[in-house]
């Protein structure tokens, strides 16, 4: 194979690998932008994923088992928020009873669909785009969820940093006194940012039947949705630095299964831990760059619960 | 206390309600399943046995939890931490075992899971003592870098060729078997955990450094004013919550399997976050905790026996009753606020 080639590869794998974490960490960005941190992901994209493999197999449409994905993932998101906004329980605790819960759920109700398969959704080049050496048919012969990623991306910057609603969001984030003094209901936005912000992270669940694996298994995210956990914090809670931190960990997976294939000698095991390591060598280097300049991004209210007459 | 005690039990009863909803859904009858399960758990010896070997090590992962949330520190690297300790033991074990006797293997493999847990939690706790970098993201991921090193040697170097299907470990010389109580199958890494137990929290109430981990836990910038170096204890905290939670993978490999296989730990160190949140992070209330988290662990393996239901339903009753605890804590600090009123 010629280096381009390897590179095309390499680049389209990195973009179908890094979808999933992309509709995740865009999930989280929105309900963390609002004041809770979602740590659940892993359970919601595990109960999405396997909504969709049900609905696709009893119905046979993709776009069925989507929105059955994104309500399930609505519903448990539901659950957090209730135990976070409405009672004021600890979102960090709350986050792991999810993914707890979620792992539970897949497992207990997935393990009669051991076995069956589903069709996988097929590559639509766009005309003229896919053309472009080596990016076009990386970021434009892909599946039609791929193009949604986009839409999102771009759909929810412009969402949080030029609307009202935005404005709103971001501030229940940074001091939820001052929006409920200002008349807004706090726990209002943020149930909705976390509902809305789960159904993304289902999206991210879905992806897995519709395009990587036609076949159900148990654990079928194997630990993506704690990578998209940190791919918000190095996003800085951007829609669209999501999208390359998606990207490089998408590449982290594609560099890591290409040199399987590539009978390059580095044990799988040792290449597993790539995307991992990764992960905490760039969170490293990102947190002590804001450190230098004095910056954190993070929202302030972040994982602090606000019931309206306490006293700050 | 005995709010505490009323809020925590009726949250276990709505756990398991809950639960047996979403048991009835895939055709298990709960009113059957509970009371069999329950007798079988409590009055057969094979029931009551297994309860204090399952909570061995979720004792050890609870209490190391719990170490590093008395700095309100969140360990969730408790799975990887104790996959690394049965990584140590098994090398100590696989070197040394057929050559030394009891008296110095036993010692030798608890002093070095010990500092080989340390070393490991010396990663996310010096990234986050001097670089300030989030500690549940890093132990978090260290988890599938210590479940994937534990792969790589048990297909690689340590496998033994006799096992043709399932990658282990050739079995360890009995030297480093941990010994049981008595006429049980109970081995002593129940006592050794309660022991520590007991150490962490005579450490907390009667020594310097207990002292000044209360200060810090209490309001960290209060303890800097002091003078007190929080970034030495944060470190100390996490490294030694890390070193007693990879105990945990000592007992098993050593106290149960006498070597190394894949999959010898059913998410023991996830559940310590929830061993560790239902004592309200307490060092003596882990050992009540560690049971209760037991009794889910024994009773979803009965479901997995007589019903024949994937283990994923222990994942299921853990989340319910995480869920349903953190829920609850919102009454216990009502409960406060209302008294400090009046």
């Amino acid at each position: 194979m010629t280096t381009p080639e390897i590179l095309t590869i390499i680049l389209t794998t990195a973009v179908t690998m890094g979808t999933p974490l992309l509709f995740a960490t865009l999930g989280g960005v929105l309900s963390e932008r609002a004041g809770v941190i979602h740590l659940g992901m892993e359970g919601i994209m595990l109960v999405s994923a396997l909504v969709t493999f049900v609905v696709d197999l009893q119905t046979g449409s993709k776009v069925l088992a989507l929105i059955g994905a994104m309500m399930a993932a609505g519903a448990l998101s539901g659950l957090h928020g209730f135990v976070c906004i409405s009672l004021r329980g600890n979102q960090i605790a709350s986050g792991l009873a999810l993914a707890l819960f979620g792992t539970g759920l897949s497992g207990l109700f997935g393990d009669a669909l051991i076995g069956s398969t589903v069709t996988s959704l097929d590559r639509i080049p766009i005309p003229g785009l896919e053309l472009i050496p080596i990016l076009g048919s990386a970021f434009f012969n892909q599946d039609w969820m791929v193009y949604l990623s986009y839409v999102l991306v771009a759909g929810l910057w412009f969402m949080l940093f030029h609307t009202n609603w935005g404005l709103q969001i971001r501030s229940v984030g940074e001091a939820p006194i001052v929006c409920d003094a200002l008349g807004l209901s706090v726990a209002k936005i943020r149930f909705l940012c976390v509902i809305f912000g789960g159904m993304l992270i289902g999206l991210g669940g879905a992806y897995f039947p519709m395009v990587l694996t036609s076949f159900w298994v148990d654990d079928l995210t194997a630990g993506r949705g704690w990578i998209a956990v940190a791919l918000v914090i190095f996003a800085f809670w951007h829609p669209g630095k999501a999208l390359w931190g998606a990207y490089l960990f998408g590449a982290a997976i594609a560099f890591q299964l290409q040199a399987q294939v590539m009978g390059l000698k580095i044990p799988s095991y040792i290449l597993e831990m790539f995307p991992y390591l990764l992960t905490i060598v760039v969170l490293t280097v990102v947190t002590v760059r804001n450190r230098r300049a004095g910056q954190t991004f993070m929202p302030a209210a972040l994982g602090l619960p606000f019931f309206r007459g306490d006293k700050h | 206390m005995s709010v505490q005690v009323t809020v925590t039990v009726g949250s276990i009863v709505l756990a398991l309600i809950l639960g047996s909803v979403l048991l009835a859904m895939v055709g298990v009858n709960p009113m059957e399943a509970y009371p069999s399960v329950g007798a079988l758990m409590f009055f057969d010896q094979w029931g009551w046995q297994d309860l204090f070997l399952k909570m061995t090590p979720l004792l050890l992962t609870g209490l190391g939890v719990a170490i590093a949330a008395q700095l309100n520190l969140w360990n969730i690297g408790a799975e990887g931490q104790l996959y690394l300790g049965a990584i140590a033991t098994t090398w100590l074990a696989l070197e040394f075992s057929e050559s030394l006797d009891a008296h110095f293997m036993l010692p030798i493999l608890l002093i070095g899971t010990f500092v080989a847990g340390g070393m490991w939690a010396a990663i996310p706790a010096g990234l986050r003592s001097w670089f300030g970098v989030n500690e549940i993201i890093t132990t978090l991921l260290l988890n599938y870098v210590a479940i994937s090193l534990a792969d790589y040697l048990l297909y690689g170097a340590w496998r033994d060729p006799s096992t043709l299907n399932f990658p282990m470990t050739r079995s360890f010389g009995e030297s480093s078997y941990l010994p049981m109580i008595g006429s049980t199958t109970v081995h002593w890494g129940l006592p050794l955990g309660i022991l520590l137990a007991v150490l962490t929290w005579i450490l907390l109430r009667s020594t310097t450094i207990g002292f000044q981990i209360r200060v810090a836990g209490d309001n960290l910038s209060a303890a800097d004013y002091s003078g007190f170096n929080t970034k030495n204890l944060l470190f100390i905290v996490l490294v030694l919550s890390g070193a007693v939670a990879a105990l945990a993978g000592m007992t098993e490999v050593a106290g149960i399997h006498h070597r190394l296989q894949q999959n010898f730990s059913i998410n023991y160190g996830y559940t310590g976050i929830i061993v560790s949140r239902l004592a309200r992070n307490h060092p003596i209330g882990v050992i009540g905790t560690a049971f209760l988290l037991a009794v889910i662990f024994v009773g979803g393996e009965l479901l997995q026996v007589e019903y024949q239901l994937p283990i994923a339903v222990v994942y299921l009753f853990e989340g319910l009753l995480l869920f349903t605890v953190i829920g609850s804590e919102l009454f216990l600090s009502y409960r406060l606020r209302r008294r400090v009123a009046l």
